[in-house]
């Protein structure tokens, strides 16, 4: 991986950097779509080339499970499999395993859990994900972690924190020892849940084993947790990872989360909302989240964004047939989550001009007041821009602002 | 004004032989002219929209040129929106039609949509929507295609939907009906002042059931020479018939008529896949080859007074040995292509060429591969073995095939990607590779819905290319077309066995995901005839 910073925000911790890997350069900050089973959902690789994505992720449990890993081998990787030339990112599986299995154990070795095929007891090791990870062939692979709800507490959340760090040794040594740390990039994830003691300790270790690690994720967040102690996690971790590194802020999506993050020195964000809200009919516009199923839209013929450079937008594909198509035909799914998709890009895309010319405070206040106009900011995106010096009520101290974590959304009046 | 016109390069001589020619539809106005060489195909479409394609990826397939939009699902809103669309040529703008690629026909109903109905009265037709059953006039019905501007518009028929079988007295009353409404549709719209018959080309159903002589009598209602009143209606014309550009089939209700009443389906699969077969896919009757053979003489009685030069349009014919049966013996010019797009929905893909090839095995060939079979997890071939793909080295003039141009077999670059920051590095363009049964068959197993777009693209292509292969032959070697036919037949399997079985898997791996995906999907499958549903 070539990695350089090329430009950093004036007031902020924001930053662009040039991310050079196997599938070509991603520019950061950016926004990964999800193909969690080596393909985004209904479209095809070329709809993704013509959006400009260079980076997506796929999800290394499912395709373990389907189509598993000899034919992945066959067909020559996932790249090759799905037909993608650009950038690739697989996570460790880790994450799936406690979340989708219920009778998933920890143990030092590994995650014991149940085969979901033979219901076999089986075991995910570090060294068995990295061999998993580099028969996909991402150009980003994650280190297996110990994964904890942001909601649990007590002394299970430093002993992940503590395994997620040897697991990380044994990782790094699996690795180099395979020969693929030229191709493939290993990422470290931070982990100590909400306890920024525990945190800094993880930083810490995570950080004396920089040399076998290309990137740092921020780990065990967006589980439900308070949106204020989100953000200071994700301001303590950002601030303290190498500068020379990227930094990838795990299962964040929302645009004011993206910002937010961004804002505090994150590189780069993966979720499913975008590409899942869209097959619910939520389209993403810069003045906020448009739900196209609500009858008032059954007569609009305009496009879901007149200034939106996407397929969808640039056709002319009004509201009305999205209206008439959405939840019922795939093709109306495809054509929400290209816009859907394309504003992201767009949020990211504008971050990155605004943090070079050294506009980006601006950017926040502009675009926050747009996407939250009429429902009022969130308390949470105000307090954690003022820590990095953006006073989102800037010209505007009477401004609404909303306590809670403010996602918003226009309610289906649909059955 | 626009002009539905066919030119017939040659035929066998005989009324009812193959005919090799071209659809014309040519708008004055623009001065533009839209071509489908025939005997061709028409895209179907559900809700509107070609199933799983969006636009980009419609306007990505080649074989997408005449694309017909049954209206009965607009009834959900009143007035039906397209009919509301600002500026010039509404529907086609409405759902993002290319004026200078598509042309865009429309029926009040989806012509494969076989559910009982209410009868229609005198006075209006029946249309199934969302919401369930609407009456539509013939009044509507012009007013609403006036406002819509489709190139070409089915009259409104009394085909009854309700279950058989009919009286006489029915019978009589359906024919009337049925010219009566396509008289009113011949009218020019008097509150406007403006004559608008000519904007668009009329297609008539050819009423009558599976009564010779009342199809009969119904091809000779439109040739009658009208006095009176009825003249004065559609003045200038002289006959209903000279207003008409084409006729057109169902083949369902035929179908349904014809075949041997359906026996309860005897079914070799454990009874919860049964049941999810049963209560996802209502639509699978195949016709079997005597009730395919029983379609031409009722075909004949319709056409046989009717002058020639006009097209024949053939709705959902259940197989290309039916299609080259309908080519051969009744020479109807198009056909929907809702058999292979409907292939595209349960996972099959379609692999097959007109004329078959030569030395061909003993047992009859699978029409396609249900990539839901375990043997095609390692199969990283291309959808199909006739065709080759964007990768195909075609020097040897021996081996060499066609190449699928779909965008699996040789996917295109769809316009230059966007940039979204001045900053923004270059974006390699990298040649693309066709895209393989093995990830066709994980996608379908993992209830992508990606499988079915690359598997609709993929599947008009190849039927398109059936419709090029038919008329390289009427072209080339006419008298030898029968033949062909024949060998057709005999390297085939008509009888469509790989549809059953994917079928079964189709509904295997839809059970499999659970009671939620399972009622979103038998919705879909209740709605329309065509798709499947969003995965969420
Ligand atoms: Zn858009
Ligand atoms: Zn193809």
């Amino acid at each position: 991986m070539q990695f350089e910073v090329l430009a950093t925000c004036h007031t902020t911790r924001a930053r662009v950097c040039r991310m050079t890997l196997g599938h070509g350069v991603t520019m950061l900050p950016t926004f990964m779509p999800v193909a969690t089973q080596a393909a985004i959902k209904g479209l095809t690789p070329q709809q993704m080339e013509g959006l400009g994505v260079s980076l997506i992720l796929n999800n290394t449990y499912h395709l373990n499970l389907r189509p598993g890993i000899k034919v992945l081998q066959e067909a020559g990787g996932a790249h090759k499999f799905q037909g993608w030339n650009h950038n690739l990112l697989t996570d460790s599986g880790g994450f799936q395993l406690v979340s989708l299995s219920k009778f998933t154990k920890i143990t030092e070795e590994g995650a014991l859990f149940a085969s979901p095929f033979t219901g076999e007891p089986t075991m995910l090791t570090p060294e068995e994900s990295m061999s998993i990870q580099h028969a996909i062939g991402a150009d980003i692979i994650m280190q297996l972690d110990d994964v904890v709800s942001s909601l649990t507490t007590g002394s299970r959340v430093g002993e992940a924190m503590e395994r997620s760090v040897r697991w990380l040794d044994r990782c790094i040594e699996f690795h180099r020892k395979s020969g693929r740390d030229e191709k493939q990039n290993l990422f470290a994830i931070v982990q100590g849940g909400l306890d920024p003691a525990l945190r800094d300790r993880c930083l810490e270790e995570m950080i004396k084993r920089r040399e076998g690690v290309a990137g740092y994720a921020i780990g065990g967040l967006s589980g439900g947790e308070e949106k204020d102690i989100f953000w200071r996690i994700i301001k303590q971790c950002a601030e303290k990872l190498p500068a020379d590194r990227p930094r990838y802020s795990m299962g964040i999506g929302f645009a004011e989360d993206l910002l937010v993050c961004v804002a505090l020195g994150v590189d780069m964000a993966d979720c499913v909302f975008p590409t899942r809200t869209a097959r619910f009919g939520v389209a993403l516009t810069h003045n906020g989240p448009m739900n196209l199923r609500l009858g008032k839209y059954a007569k609009d013929f305009g496009p879901i964004d007149d200034t939106c450079p996407c397929p969808t937008c640039s056709d002319g594909t009004s509201r009305s047939i999205l209206h008439h198509t959405i939840t019922r035909e795939t093709s109306a799914a495809h054509a929400v989550t290209l816009h859907n998709l394309t504003f992201q890009a767009q949020v990211m895309g504008r971050a990155r001009d605004a943090i070079i010319a050294g506009t980006f405070p601006k950017y926040l206040r502009s675009f926050f007041a747009g996407y939250f106009s009429d429902s009022g900011y969130p308390e949470w995106c105000v307090n954690a821009l003022r820590s990095v010096g953006v006073d989102l009520l800037e010209g505007d101290p009477a401004a609404k602002v909303v306590r809670g974590n403010g996602a918003k959304w226009e309610y289906s009046d649909a059955s | 004004m626009s002009t539905l016109r066919l030119d017939i390069e040659s035929s066998s001589g005989t009324l009812f032989g193959p005919r090799l020619g071209k659809v014309s539809l040519q708008r004055d106005a623009e001065g533009s002219t839209l071509e489908i060489l025939t005997p061709g195909l028409i895209t179907s479409t559900s809700r509107g929209v070609v199933p799983h394609l969006s636009r980009n990826n419609v306007n990505a397939t080649a074989a997408i040129c005449w694309v017909h939009v049954p209206f009965e699902s607009f009834l959900e809103v009143s007035p039906p929106t397209p009919t509301l669309q600002p500026g010039a040529h509404p529907l086609h703008k409405y759902l993002g039609f290319r004026r200078d690629q598509h042309i865009v026909s429309t029926s009040l109903r989806d012509p494969s949509d076989d559910r009982e109905m209410p009868a229609n009265g005198n006075g209006f037709a029946n249309a199934y929507c969302l919401r369930g059953v609407r009456k539509v006039t013939p009044a509507d019905w012009r007013n609403w295609v006036v406002k819509m501007q489709p190139d070409i518009v089915t009259a409104l028929t009394d085909v009854p939907f309700t279950a058989g079988p009919h009286s006489q007295k029915r019978m009589t009353k359906s024919l009337e009906r049925s010219s009566a409404w396509l008289s009113d549709l011949l009218q020019p719209i008097s509150d406007t002042g403006v004559d608008t018959r000519r904007q668009r080309s009329i297609l008539v159903h050819m009423a009558g059931g599976v009564i010779p002589t009342a199809r009969k009598a119904f091809s000779l209602s439109l040739l009658e020479t009208l006095y009176g009143k009825e003249a004065e209606a559609v003045k200038p014309l002289a006959t209903l018939d000279e207003g008409v550009s084409g006729y057109t089939f169902d083949l369902v209700p035929l179908h349904k008529a014809l075949s041997p009443t359906a026996a309860p389906i005897r079914s070799t699969h454990p009874p919860t896949l049964a049941a999810t077969m049963a209560a996802l896919d209502p639509h699978v009757d195949l016709p079997t080859p005597e009730a395919s053979a029983k379609l031409v003489p009722l075909l004949h009685a319709s056409l046989s007074p009717l002058p020639q030069h006009k097209p024949r349009i053939a709705h959902s014919a259940a197989s290309p040995h039916e299609m080259l049966l309908l080519i051969r013996d009744v020479g109807v010019d198009l056909f929907d292509a809702h058999w292979a797009q409907r292939a595209a929905d349960i996972g099959v893909a379609l692999d097959f060429t007109f004329p078959a090839p030569n030395g061909g095995a003993d047992a009859r060939a699978d029409l396609g591969h249900n990539l839901y079979d375990t043997r095609y997890a390692h199969d990283f071939s291309p959808f199909a073995d006739a065709f080759g793909t964007c990768e195909t080295n075609n020097d040897d003039k021996d081996t060499a095939r066609t190449t699928c141009p779909c965008i699996a077999c040789s996917p295109p670059r769809l316009g230059t990607p966007l940039r979204h920051s001045t900053v923004d590095g270059p974006y390699p363009a990298h040649a693309p590779a066709p895209f393989t049964r093995a990830y066709a068959h994980h996608l379908l197993h993992t209830h992508e819905m990606s499988a079915h777009a690359l598997l609709a693209a993929h599947n008009l292509a190849v039927l398109d290319a059936f419709f090029a292969g038919v008329r390289v032959v009427l072209a080339a070697r006419p008298s030898a077309f029968a033949r062909e036919v024949e060998r057709f037949a005999e390297a085939y399997d008509g009888g469509l066995a790989v549809w059953a079985q994917a079928r079964a898997a189709w509904a295997e791996v839809a059970l499999a995901r659970g009671k939620g995906r399972m009622a979103r999907e038998k919705e879909k499958q209740e709605q329309d005839t065509l798709g499947t549903a969003v995965e969420l």
